[in-house]
């Protein structure tokens, strides 16, 4: 079949009600996407911790101010992959152009977080507890994006994953939520049966603790790891074609792709990738940002390559604490900005389209003379993928205080 | 059995400390069976192992007894003093490091970067001429120019794959290269396996005789866990010179690594160790980021553990000159915009007459310097006042940040990856006053910087940033205010002198509070410490403790972003976490870290090993958590021991001794010793 799958949803979908041979997803979408269970749909946030450079990433390169500003790092015209005539990718994210126009992929430039903060600490707490400005807020909105969500009968433990040693801010909160730092060793003694009297005792030890705190992390951990032992992931080998590049961040798309075709029920999950802080040569085409560049992109177009048929119930959305400045500084870097660009790719995206109102480089234009003006919240980007995708139509606690209506979103879910 | 496991417990309390104590122990127990009769302050014995847990990495095995016999007081007025306290066990063990002693130059020249290899390859630079030395150069240079000519090689036999197009060589040629590495390190694999069988000296001896190719080979297969098994047993200095063939700046990463290891685990200063962590995480510097590989051993022994416990601006002016900080946020190559520097105007030479006009002026070179680095970096005076003075609410604004920048441009490094170290270079400086905090700082060249520094070290905000950070450390998460408020003003009233803020601290009720006990969630690094010392265990080679702190996810030296690792429960207990950690816990009781090892004999104390299961787990609750465990905890295990393989008792041989490692190792992955 020549035609894409995208092309072929939107324009014969009806046509398939009864062939038998296709697959699963395309005869539940024949019969209206509203109508699917809710609980197969998943939302992957992705943090690129360190302020990327959104200006070298989707290039304005329609903007002649960009390259007044950046003589020395900018993207040349010629080596941008256009997207639009007038943005365009950088070079080193080719992995990510065949998900641009087969429409998988959608772009909202000038987003982000509204909040002036050029402290990477503090905006990336901003960013991941979805109320800018107040840091009182103890949870993330990932994890109360699950907690107003009707609780679906099979309660997997694995509803919400981190991949790394750590659980994120974005998913603290009241749902439990578990970080996995590598599926191959995930449980106690590794695959060693001897451990097993350890593993019981250990569970049962946190399971009657009253220290809350590790008695809550202790029983969600134990039923993690019985559920992943009888789904043995590890089985789930990636699929032609995704070939994810050497690294963490690929190495953690992999494992959640695992975790997702195992079937254990995974509904948010988060990744994040770092190096993205480049104060000193920051490079062009080439360079660092063009490294992490490829690194990233690849990554995700292995994931989802790999996710196949499931990457139609999926959505992943990039995001970064800040921009960066719009000119260069003195060391051929970038200092702490403002807005930045976001992608959202998935089944449901209307893709192959620049999302959101660009404000233009002009020196007036820019926010405090010197980054990117703001134009889309990064919470009415959120707002749409929590509500239409995940279901959720809380949104005025998951993202508390902020004017979410479902008609001012960007429509990117159409 | 009628007796309680607390009575038991205090059987061998009485034999070894006498009546007096046994009874104090008693009461202690009898006051946590019933909560509501808890008294409102610690009994003495909980007082010195809170005191360890806080200002040490926890007790080792009979510090509770022996701090408790000293007076808890005393004990940490004496911490507070660690010129006092001798340590000279510590320097044996650090003694083989050589690195350690060394200045930065020294380090680049004995173990040198790949830039001065590329330079020796180009002519540029001479080889060393000491012949230990000089085998280390040479290995590496042969690596460099064999590495030069499958560049070749490839870049001829496939030039369409040479970045002709633009693209990087990708496809044929690289797999041809992975083939014949995968080749090469199958056979020194196999070579590897056969020096196993030889004891270490003899192994060393037939490695240095191997050609240079071989030795290289058998360099890069021994990564990891392998390594650590063909190093098992060899002396340090065998290591080093080992791992130099292979990796000449790993022997100075690795040697910071293993010493932080053992300061922390074995010196008796803990306070100082303590304070020292506490201080180079406050003033994070990441060790991955180019020329601080070889920066950071000189950052924590010259600029952080002298004022440790000194004045903060001493402490604040050390950082802000060192190499270390100056290259990881970038203030080194930052250029006032209206500096000579981004003018282009030339340097002055003394030895000329200034009224001769300079003889190389060439405009080009003037011209490429201006493109190269012409102004301001903010990195570093953005985190001067967010991380490290005022804390990210202190009051200052962006303008703050530009205008601080300003003050610092000249502050710079000459050749800081071949050593060099602080210089103030006016050229690079920007003329004119400067406004911070609403202060006017004068024009005064490298003056400036040192008033802003004053200014800032001596602010408000500041006092109580540092003292909240403080009492986050060593109180709780979240920190009575009061507490607070009474350290920032013991802090601006004694002139930032941190040793008066930490006793504020150590001498306050809030320190020593019933709610306060076990509070704190272990970092990683805390758990694997206290472990380490609470099993006695002892580490010949501390590289695998190091990677299991990066399976916990807190590499040493390795936090990226600037504001370093919280000290906060929630950023490390999660499910990865603690499986982490039980996984941790067993592996080192059982004896299967390799280079660590851990003596059940001597946890179990006078108990001795052939006791009985319930006696034995009793004795390690007392060596371990110092007898206070939950019931619960108790319970789970005492009910464990039934399973032949904890108890390893067997039909035809029911004394046989109980797993006394398993059962340790339970404990050290038990809820309580997570906390200290």
């Amino acid at each position: 079949m020549s035609i894409t799958r995208r092309v072929f949803l939107r324009n014969g979908a009806m046509a398939v009600v009864g062939t038998a041979a296709l697959p699963h997803f395309l005869t539940r979408a024949a019969f209206g996407a509203t109508a699917l269970d809710a609980k197969n749909k998943r939302l992957v946030v992705i943090f690129q911790r360190g302020a990327a450079d959104g200006l070298n990433i989707v290039v304005p390169h329609g903007e002649p101010a960009y390259y007044a500003m950046r003589p020395s790092i900018n993207i040349p015209r010629n080596a941008v992959l256009d997207l639009d005539g007038f943005f365009g990718l950088h070079p080193a994210m080719s992995s990510l152009q065949p998900l641009w126009s087969q429409r998988h992929l959608a772009i909202v430039h000038a987003a982000g977080s509204p909040d002036p903060s050029r402290s990477h600490f503090d905006a990336q707490d901003f960013m991941e507890s979805g109320t800018p400005g107040i840091k009182a807020t103890e949870d993330g909105w990932l994890n109360r994006a699950l907690h107003s969500l009707p609780q679906p009968a099979d309660k997997s433990a694995f509803r919400a994953i981190s991949l790394g040693p750590s659980l994120p801010r974005i998913l603290a909160g009241q749902e439990p939520a578990v970080a996995v730092n590598n599926i191959n060793d995930f449980g106690v003694g590794g695959r060693n049966a001897n451990a097993a009297p350890a593993a019981n005792t250990f569970e049962a030890m946190y399971a009657g603790s009253v220290d809350s705190v590790l008695h809550g992390t202790g029983q969600e951990t134990f039923e993690a790891v019985k559920m992943l032992k009888s789904a043995d992931p590890s089985k789930y080998k990636p699929a032609p074609g995704a070939d994810y590049p050497r690294g963490r961040f690929g190495e953690s798309l992999k494992q959640l792709a695992q975790l997702i075709k195992a079937n254990l029920g995974v509904q948010v999950a988060f990744a994040d990738i770092g190096g993205w802080d480049h104060h000193v040569s920051e490079g062009s085409t080439q360079g660092q940002i063009a490294n992490v560049l490829r690194e990233f992109s690849q990554s995700l177009g292995a994931f989802w390559t790999d996710l196949g048929d499931l990457a139609e119930d999926t959505i992943v959305v990039t995001m970064s604490e800040f921009g960066r400045t719009a000119r260069e500084n003195g060391n051929r870097g970038t200092d702490h900005g403002h807005a930045n660009v976001m992608f959202v790719m998935g089944g449901p995206v209307m893709g192959g389209k620049v999302y959101g109102r660009w404000p233009g480089l002009d020196q007036s234009q820019l926010y405090e003379g010197r980054d990117l003006a703001l134009t889309t919240d990064f919470r009415r980007v959120l707002g749409e993928a929590v509500h239409r995708h995940l279901g959720n139509q809380a949104l005025n606690q998951v993202f508390p205080g902020f004017d979410n209506q479902p008609g001012k979103f960007l429509k990117y879910l159409g | 059995m009628s007796l309680s496991r607390r009575q038991i417990a205090v059987f061998p309390a009485i034999l070894a400390l006498g009546l007096a104590i046994s009874l104090q122990f008693a009461g202690a127990s009898k006051g946590k069976k019933d909560p509501a009769s808890r008294p409102a302050q610690m009994d003495e014995q909980k007082r010195a192992m809170h005191a360890l847990n806080r200002l040490a990495f926890g007790p080792r095995t009979g510090d509770v007894e022996r701090v408790t016999a000293m007076g808890v007081d005393k004990w940490i007025d004496l911490q507070l003093h660690p010129e006092k306290i001798d340590d000279h066990a510590l320097e044996a063990r650090l003694a083989p490091f050589r690195t350690l002693r060394m200045d930065t130059r020294e380090m680049v020249e004995n173990f040198p970067p790949p830039q001065v290899i590329k330079a020796i390859a180009e002519g540029k630079q001479s080889m060393p001429s000491d012949p230990a030395r000089r085998a280390i150069y040479q290995a590496q240079l042969d690596r460099y120019e064999a590495r030069q000519e499958r560049k070749q090689e490839a870049g001829n036999t496939d030039p369409a794959a040479n970045g002709a197009s633009g693209k990087p060589a990708m496809t044929d040629g690289n797999g041809e290269e992975q083939a014949r590495r995968r080749e090469d390190r199958l056979y020194a694999d196999l070579k590897a396996e056969d020096l196993l069988d030889l004891p270490p000296d003899q192994r060393m001896k037939a490695i240095l005789k191997m050609s240079p190719e071989d030795q290289r080979a058998i360099g890069t297969s021994l990564r990891g866990d392998k390594g650590d098994e063909f190093m098992e047993g060899m002396k340090p200095q065998q290591r080093e010179t080992l791992m130099a063939l292979n990796n000449p700046q790993q022997v100075v990463t690795s040697e910071l690594v293993q010493s932080k290891l053992l300061r922390a685990a074995y010196s008796e200063r803990q306070l100082q160790e303590v304070m020292n962590d506490f201080w180079f995480n406050h003033f994070n510097v990441f060790i991955g980021k180019g020329a601080d590989r070889y920066l950071l051993t000189s950052y924590e022994r010259d600029v952080i553990a002298p004022h440790a416990l000194g004045k903060f601006e001493d402490l604040l002016v050390a950082t802000a000159q060192s190499p270390a900080m100056l290259f990881y946020l970038d203030n080194w190559l930052s250029v006032g915009p209206n500096s000579d520097f981004a003018n282009g105007i030339p340097k002055r030479n003394p030895n000329y007459n200034w009224r001769r006009p300079p003889r190389n002026r060439r405009p080009a070179q003037v011209k490429q310097a201006k493109g190269k680095r012409s102004g301001l970096n903010e990195n570093y005076g953005r985190e001067l006042m967010e991380l490290h003075t005022l804390g990210v609410n202190g009051g200052y604004t962006q303008k703050d940040v530009t205008e601080v920048a300003r003050v610092l441009t000249g502050w710079t490094l000459k050749q800081p990856r071949q050593g060099g170290g602080f210089i103030f270079e006016e050229r690079m400086h920007e003329p004119g006053d400067k406004q911070v905090l609403g202060h006017r700082i004068k024009s005064s060249g490298e003056k400036e910087g040192r008033e802003v520094l004053h200014i800032l070290a001596h602010q408000p905000a500041t006092a109580k940033f540092i003292s909240t950070k403080l009492a986050m450390r060593f109180v709780s998460d979240n920190p009575p205010p009061a507490l607070v408020d009474r350290m920032a003003q013991t802090f601006l009233r004694r002139d930032g002198d941190i040793r008066e803020v930490l006793k504020t601290m150590f001498h306050s009720p809030e320190f020593w509070a019933p709610d306060s006990y076990r509070a704190k969630v272990k970092s990683p690094l805390e758990f694997v410490i206290s472990a380490v010392r609470a099993s006695d265990a002892e580490i010949g080679d501390a590289l695998p403790l190091a990677r299991q702190l990066q399976n916990l996810g807190m590499p040493l030296y390795g936090m990226q972003p600037p504001t370093g690792y919280s000290t906060k429960a929630d950023a490390w207990v999660n499910s990865a976490a603690l499986l982490g950690r039980m996984n941790f816990a067993l592996a080192l009781t059982a004896g299967k870290l390799k280079g660590v090892q851990v003596d059940s004999d001597r946890m179990l104390g006078a108990t001795g090993a052939n006791a009985d299961a319930q006696a034995t787990l009793i004795a390690l609750e007392n060596s371990l958590l110092a007898g206070d465990v939950s019931r619960q905890t108790h319970d789970t295990i005492a009910a464990q021991m039934n399973d032949p393989k904890i108890s390893q008792r067997q039909l035809d041989d029911p004394a046989r001794a109980p797993n006394s490692s398993a059962i340790a190792g339970l404990l050290l992955g038990s809820p309580e010793f997570q906390r200290r």
